[in-house]
């Protein structure tokens, strides 16, 4: 039997499974941030979504199937951290923008620098607003719109001045375990 | 056909969360997300706390001084007082079964715990705090600190409670305005607005600057008498049921870093008879 008949194929294959635990833990110090540094070093009480930024930035570096799978997981994990939230919301919310950035990407200019800024920028305006919007229609205690703008304001700023920074770790986590066999652009 | 099964799965978990009862898998699900993130978050807060703190002190530098002064004749003056307080707590206590008082929390059994994180979300305001069940934390535990009430407790680990504050939608105490004042409800607005103070009738006499602490009556879980703020603005016209009245809230609830957890509440809150 040769090598390449007992490589794992689908999903698995495409991912690797050194890639799988690198993303798992990128999420998993996204979300540790969120809740500890980032939710002291507030703009205007406004807390970063820095685990959106990561989502998104995968999605963008490695298309809309990973976009999909780490926006159900990452926002499924911030949601079974929040006390009162309706579960799944963020899961949904995410995973639908992750696969929207990652279905988008191809029209964005090759190695420009400022494409990954703004598809964070627009996915955090979809996304804030999108949850909201839901929350609401689900019958979850809100705050008035004007908070709700505010909030959403300040964060869509923040994610954006966040992604600069993010975006290069992001990628070079993703290149560094990229397996033999991959499907590109 | 993948963006479909997850928003299949997405759907379903909603679904679930809907349905379930107080010890359904989504339940089960957050106590082990819980436990297995504590640990990391505990981490990340007692390395970057220093570091935080460092920053904190060069600002205050200059009010330094003046501070140390003021502590310094606080701590004379608490001396002083400290002398008589346990005669002055016993016969507090004894008046207290007489009228058959509800206990005040500076009697009560507490525990002091650590923040680990805070809510993750811009729309939720909650704490996660280092002691849970082993250490006597149950739901609905007053948590309060050195400057006022902070909030409750809404779910507990063997490790780990998470604290709903007071400046939550879902969050309310039943409160009083000043010693012997009118009653009402305060309720949070979300983190960095006002509490609203509701069910205060138009005739009351409110004005700005009162203190507002808890009412601890009927069935509340709050014991009475724990500072939540002041009165910062009192609206509503002659036409009007009862007044709209905002406050400033007493703890600042984005710099936390240990509260106290009182251990007692609800019926327990409650006198105990004397034994004849």
């Amino acid at each position: 039997m040769s090598a390449r008949a007992s490589r794992p194929n689908g999903i698995l294959a495409e991912v690797g499974l050194a890639r799988i635990a690198a993303v798992t833990a990128t999420v998993v110090v996204a979300v540790a941030l969120q809740s500890t540094v980032l939710a002291r070093l507030t703009l205007l009480g406004v807390i970063p979504q820095l685990i959106l930024v990561v989502v998104v930035c995968l999605a963008f570096t490695d298309g809309e199937r990973v976009g999909v799978v780490t926006g159900f997981f990452g926002g499924l994990l911030q949601d079974l951290l929040l006390p009162q939230s309706i579960t799944g919301l963020t899961a949904l919310v995410y995973t639908l923008v992750a696969f929207a950035v990652g279905m988008f990407r191809i029209y964005a200019p090759q190695d420009s620098v400022l494409a990954p800024v703004f598809a964070v920028t627009v996915a955090t305006a979809v996304a804030e607003f999108g949850y909201a919007a839901m929350a609401i229609m689900l019958g979850q205690p809100w705050v008035g719109l004007e908070f709700t703008i505010k909030v959403a304001g300040l964060v869509i700023l923040y994610n954006t001045l966040l992604t600069p920074f993010v975006y290069p770790l992001v990628r070079r986590v993703a290149n560094r375990y990229r397996p033999e066999r991959v499907y590109r652009w | 056909m993948l963006l479909l099964a997850f928003v299949a799965l997405s759907i379903a978990v909603v679904t679930l969360d809907f349905r379930q009862n107080s010890g359904g898998p989504i339940k089960r699900a957050r106590d082990v997300t819980v436990t297995v993130v504590a640990p990391i978050q505990r981490g990340f807060t007692t390395v970057t706390r220093p570091v935080g703190s460092f920053f904190s002190s060069l600002a205050e530098l200059t009010n330094l001084r003046g501070e140390n002064e003021r502590l310094k004749a606080r701590l004379a003056q608490a001396e002083a007082d400290a002398d008589g307080l346990p005669q002055i707590e016993a016969e507090n206590e004894e008046l207290r079964r007489d009228l058959e008082l509800k206990k005040s929390w500076r009697t009560m059994d507490s525990v002091l715990a650590p923040v680990i994180s805070n809510s993750p979300s811009n729309y939720q305001w909650a704490l996660v705090i280092g002691k849970g069940k082993r250490q006597g934390i149950r739901v609905d535990n007053a948590v309060m600190n050195s400057e006022g009430l902070v909030g409750k407790i809404i779910r507990v680990d063997r490790n780990y409670s998470t604290v709903l504050l007071l400046v939550d939608p879902a969050a309310a105490a039943t409160a009083r305005v000043g010693d012997l004042g009118d009653s009402g409800l305060v309720e949070g607005n979300g983190g960095g607005e006002r509490l609203t103070l509701s069910s205060i009738d138009v005739t009351s006499d409110v004005s700005v600057g009162d203190e507002v602490v808890t009412l601890g009556r009927d069935q509340g879980i709050f014991p009475p008498g724990i500072e939540i703020g002041f009165v910062a603005e009192v609206g509503g016209s002659a036409a009007a049921l009862e007044r709209l009245i905002t406050v400033e809230p007493s703890v600042d609830f984005k710099s936390l870093q240990f509260v106290t957890v009182l251990l007692e509440t609800g019926d327990e809150l409650q006198p105990k008879k004397k034994a004849k």
